[in-house]
């Protein structure tokens, strides 16, 4: 047995052992992606989906999927759920959501079979960013919030010092 | 010598007293938090790029073996006498068994907000503030066994048709598999629903609150779920004649899975250890 007694699990990468190797669908980090949105970096065909739900509206949102499923925006028990299809028409993964709930983002994974999972509900995966976004309410606690953050990105790097600086949709 | 883990449910006062203050010391000097860290960072899916190690994966079952051997090596920093209690969900299977009574991890969370309000881990009692998580809540949260819509704890049934599988892991090693005592135990199913939450993960999905978040290591269950979850890998192996790990070797150059999985003598990271050298722990402890 090489088991150690060493002290907590930390430091990969450090030490020169592998990582695991960032998963970056598309070529580039969700916060990247935010980023570019931000700076007005708007593929053609994304600009009339972001249009429609550029403005907070006051009170509960009518339900409203884009009609190319490429976002939507609805109240769920107490909740406004809003999501983007955020990956530029042509790129190789046209799987990129932005989803956030009450405003502040929900991090999405996604399954071999096309699923996806939450940072809330991370145990079990739903067919579409919506169901999943839909069970992360169900799942969050009564009065709870996300983890509120500036720029959203990928939590699955294993890049420990951006852990450390909590841009993960994670306090940290 | 190995030491020896325990069923929770048979722990005296005076073991369980201990085990939960080497917890909160542990959680006192800030090495806790680092644990749920690395669950965090090590959690890679299978539908994105990368290296996958810690979940959906073969090494599902010895990345969370040494993961438990780090905690219970800090705790045993603080106190030698301790080691890991298991939760047996097959046996203990109310909001109100073992292990949630007062002198252990506590009870269900509260239903206004699901904040835990009894036992050592209760916000109030002020040694368990949640730093590193997923939402703004600094209280530990449950729901045992999801009061809006109840679900129960994994059949024994559920975990004989894992236990059965011959086989450790099947191509193409992921989430999708329908063969394997791996998949079959940590719980991705195909399907929609309650059907589809298996074993492990069904397991975390009934404690609720935390324990169904990235950030689930917060819930100090986690470890004892785990434990029996490493205990299940044991207990297969003898049923199986001492079957191995697999993959045995790498995927071969053109497969998907080539650079995604560890195999049996790869380095299994964030430690320097493989497969290989997790399968017999039977030096370091045993459970009773």
């Amino acid at each position: 047995m090489v088991v150690s007694t060493g002290g907590a699990p930390v430091g990969a990468g450090e030490d020169g052992a592998p990582g695991p190797v960032p998963p970056e669908p598309g070529g580039g980090t969700r916060r990247q992606v935010i980023r570019a949105l931000r700076a007005g970096v708007l593929a053609a065909g994304l600009a009339p989906a972001l249009a429609a739900f550029r403005f907070p509206r006051p009170g509960p949102p009518p339900t409203h999927h884009a009609p190319d499923g490429t976002a939507f925006d609805l109240s769920h028990r107490g909740h406004r759920i809003r999501g983007v299809r955020t990956a530029a028409p042509g790129a190789a993964d046209e799987g990129r959501w932005h989803v956030t709930v009450d405003g502040r983002p929900l991090h999405l994974m996604r399954r071999a079979d096309g699923s996806w999972l939450s940072m809330v509900d991370h145990y079990c995966s739903y067919p579409t960013p919506l169901a999943a976004a839909r069970a992360a309410v169900d799942a969050l606690a009564p009065g709870d919030r996300l983890r509120d953050e500036e720029a959203p990105a990928h939590h699955g790097t294993g890049r420990r010092h951006e852990h450390r600086g909590g841009r993960h949709g994670v306090r940290a | 010598m190995a030491y020896v883990r325990k069923d929770a449910a048979t722990l005296t006062a005076t073991e369980k007293r201990r085990f939960v203050n080497a917890v909160l010391e542990v959680k006192r000097r800030g090495e806790y938090d680092e644990f749920v860290r690395t669950h965090l960072a090590y959690y890679s899916s299978d539908g994105e790029r990368g290296l996958r190690t810690a979940h959906m994966a073969p090494s599902f079952l010895p990345w969370h073996r040494r993961f438990l051997l780090d905690l219970e090596n800090a705790l045993r920093r603080v106190d030698s006498s301790v080691t890991l209690p298991y939760w047996d969900w097959t046996r203990d299977r109310t909001s109100r068994s073992a292990p949630w009574t007062d002198d252990l991890m506590g009870g269900n969370g509260r239903s206004s907000d699901h904040r835990v309000t009894t036992g050592p881990f209760a916000h109030a009692a002020g040694n368990w503030p949640l730093t590193v998580g997923v939402t703004d809540a600094e209280y530990l949260t449950r729901d045992l066994g999801r009061r809006r819509a109840p679900i129960d704890l994994p059949a024994k049934s559920d975990l004989e048709w894992a236990l059965k599988d011959p086989a450790y892991d099947t191509a193409p090693w992921d989430s999708t598999v329908t063969r394997g005592f791996r998949n079959k135990l940590e719980g991705w199913g195909t399907g929609r629903g309650s059907a589809s939450w298996r074993n492990h993960n069904r397991v975390h999905r009934w404690v609720g609150g935390v324990m169904l978040s990235a950030a689930s290591v917060n819930d100090p269950v986690f470890w004892l779920h785990h434990a029996f979850v490493d205990l299940l890998w044991s207990r297969w192996q003898r049923r199986h004649g001492g079957a191995r790990y697999l993959p045995a070797s790498p995927p071969g150059s053109g497969d998907a899975q080539r650079g995604r999985v560890v195999a049996r003598h790869e380095t299994l990271p964030p430690w320097d250890v493989t497969p290989a050298e997790l399968e017999d722990v039977s030096g370091i402890y045993r459970y009773a």
